[in-house]
């Protein structure tokens, strides 16, 4: 498959903050997810892709060529960006209309190509009311179609589904998943949330402290989250003969029972095996569960672990 | 499609876009006020003992060449580039395959062409008020000669203020202290300092077009200023188009 973007070694920084640190990063067409916490560079990668930004050290190419000054190459790309920019003050198809005449296009074959991503986007029926009025979901339906107008072969969209209910954010994914597997762009996607990355692709790469710490299949990734020790928060009744079962458990690193004996912490060094194993454990000794959950089962303790 | 093609299509939407937001910002609400005024003022010294085409080119100096032209080009000017900056709407422009070099001249193009017609209507409604209540002849001739001063001071300013409010993150307070510290008090430095002002070389412009008022104290070549104006006005344009094309837009 072709490679689109190849960074090698990149790091930028503003001042003393640093954006994106020795980055490296190889990402060939399809639908490839960039997950990381916030502050993690996603944004600063997206800036140096388009162009908007330069990185200070390190060799960048996007569809073959460097993106810094080379406005020619935007034709290409569309970009989202993760921020509110849409003029409050001007309807959704104006706005397509600006859009379409920053790219060069006119006449009856930009209204045409508006009206064919209105209907993509499932925004016809409201085209004609101000932005200003749109709801945070409309909002990011008509920036995507901004950035799909002029049918580039490359869409950069970052973290399109922050601040979407649950329904639109399933109408974003199957959207960004249609626009690959329909309209064949190739659609690099940023996220904090890797289950959300999941559903639309694969193909991740792990974004912490501006290194790409991990990258290729999700499964290989939800390997790694799963051989990080876990430290899992038990609370019930009857937790005694249970933590000593635990530590039978070759899985499992320590168990520390708290002092009311009604809460334990068990750190497992697999997860899997351990919420595998856990019911029968339970019904073994009879212990009474009421509440349980993994306290670092989160990025944030992956990103951890996976830098050291 | 041709570059060239591309670009041309690309200046004019982004002109027409930023003079719309320019002309529909709530800011019109300021400027009707200011013509109201500047109305208010004229029609009053009209009515003044002695009043003649002399006092409405003097009135029509001080209020609307040397305080609102500068004024209104800062206003708009210095704030246009940098507060799509500052709310990352400009996104749109520098992420469009339009080279930004080209973006900066549309951005200059429409705030000159705002400027000029905002001005324009300010010239009207003075020196019509001033002709409603004073039966002096000449009056025409005085507007047609302001506006087209106004059409150079428009050139001049707004290709000033632009660059500062591309380079500056408070583009307002040089913008403040060349309007009311370099113009007015340097302005007011007898001798050749005194003339390294727009305001003083549009004075002498404008005393080549009408002899009425204390413009006949000007002096100086008003072909001379005019080209200083001009060359001034495209060097800025050109640094500042230059300058955006390596901005880093973050």
């Amino acid at each position: 498959m072709t490679v689109i973007v190849e960074a090698t070694n990149v790091s930028k920084w503003y001042g003393k903050v640093i954006g994106l640190n020795n980055f490296s990063l190889k990402v060939e067409g399809g639908i490839t997810g960039i997950v990381g916490p916030n502050g993690a560079g996603k944004s600063t990668l997206f800036k140096i892709l388009t162009g908007n930004i330069k990185a200070n050290v390190g060799d960048l190419t996007v569809l073959g060529q460097s993106p810094w000054r080379n406005p020619a190459q935007l034709a290409q790309i569309g970009f989202c960006p993760d921020y509110d920019f849409l003029p409050g003050e001007i309807t959704g198809r104006e706005y397509l209309r600006y859009v379409g005449g920053l790219h060069g296009m006119s006449g009856d074959k930009l209204k045409a190509r508006t009206e064919e991503v209105l209907e993509l986007v499932a925004m016809s029926k409201d085209a004609d009311r101000n932005m200003g009025g749109y709801s945070k979901g409309m909002k990011q339906r008509l920036k995507i179609a901004g950035a799909m107008l002029h049918d580039p072969q490359m869409l950069l969209l970052d973290e399109p589904l922050t601040g979407t209910d649950p329904v639109v954010r399933k109408e974003i994914i199957d959207l960004i998943k249609d626009l690959h597997a329909v309209h064949g762009h190739d659609v690099i996607v940023s996220s904090h949330v890797l289950h959300e990355i999941e559903r639309m692709t694969h193909r991740v790469a792990l974004i912490y402290k501006g290194r790409a710490v991990a990258t290729g299949d999700i499964s290989e990734i939800r390997q790694l989250m799963s051989n990080h020790p876990h430290h899992i928060l038990v609370e019930g009744n009857g937790l005694i003969p249970l933590a000593q079962r635990l530590l039978t458990m070759d899985f499992t690193v320590s168990v520390e029972l708290r002092p009311d004996r009604r809460s334990m912490v068990v750190m497992v060094g697999r997860s899997d095996p351990f919420f595998d194993s856990f019911p029968g454990l339970v019904k073994e000794t009879g212990s009474d569960i009421a509440r349980m959950e993994s306290m670092d089962d989160d990025l944030e303790s992956v990103f951890k672990y996976l830098v050291g | 499609m041709m570059d060239l093609e591309r670009n041309l299509l690309g200046l004019m939407t982004v002109f027409k876009f930023e003079a719309r937001k320019l002309l529909l910002h709530k800011r019109w609400m300021f400027v009707v006020v200011l013509a109201i005024l500047v109305g208010a003022v004229m029609g009053y010294s009209a009515t003044r003992q002695g009043a003649d085409i002399g006092t409405a080119s003097d009135m029509l100096n001080l209020l609307v060449l040397t305080f609102l032209l500068p004024v209104m080009a800062l206003i708009y000017g210095a704030s246009m580039v940098r507060n799509e900056m500052d709310d990352r709407s400009i996104i749109q422009v520098v992420t469009s395959p339009l080279d930004r070099r080209t973006s900066y001249i549309a951005y200059y193009l429409a705030l000159t062409v705002v400027l000029v017609i905002l001005l324009i209507i300010i010239t009207l409604v003075g020196g019509l008020s001033f002709m409603a209540f004073n039966g002096a002849s000449g009056g025409p001739e005085l507007m047609l000669a302001f506006m087209a001063v106004l059409c150079i001071g428009a050139i001049a300013y707004s290709s000033l203020f632009l660059v500062i409010g591309l380079v500056m993150k408070q583009p307002l307070y040089l913008g403040l202290f060349y309007v009311f510290v370099w113009e007015y008090f340097i302005g007011s430095v007898p001798g050749a300092v005194g003339e390294l002002t727009i305001r003083h070389q549009l004075q002498v412009i404008a005393s080549g077009l009408t002899d009425k008022g204390s413009f006949v104290n000007i002096s100086g070549d008003p072909t001379t200023s005019l080209l200083a104006m001009l060359v001034m006005a495209v060097i800025l344009v050109v640094v500042g188009a230059f300058l955006f094309r390596e901005k880093e837009i973050a």
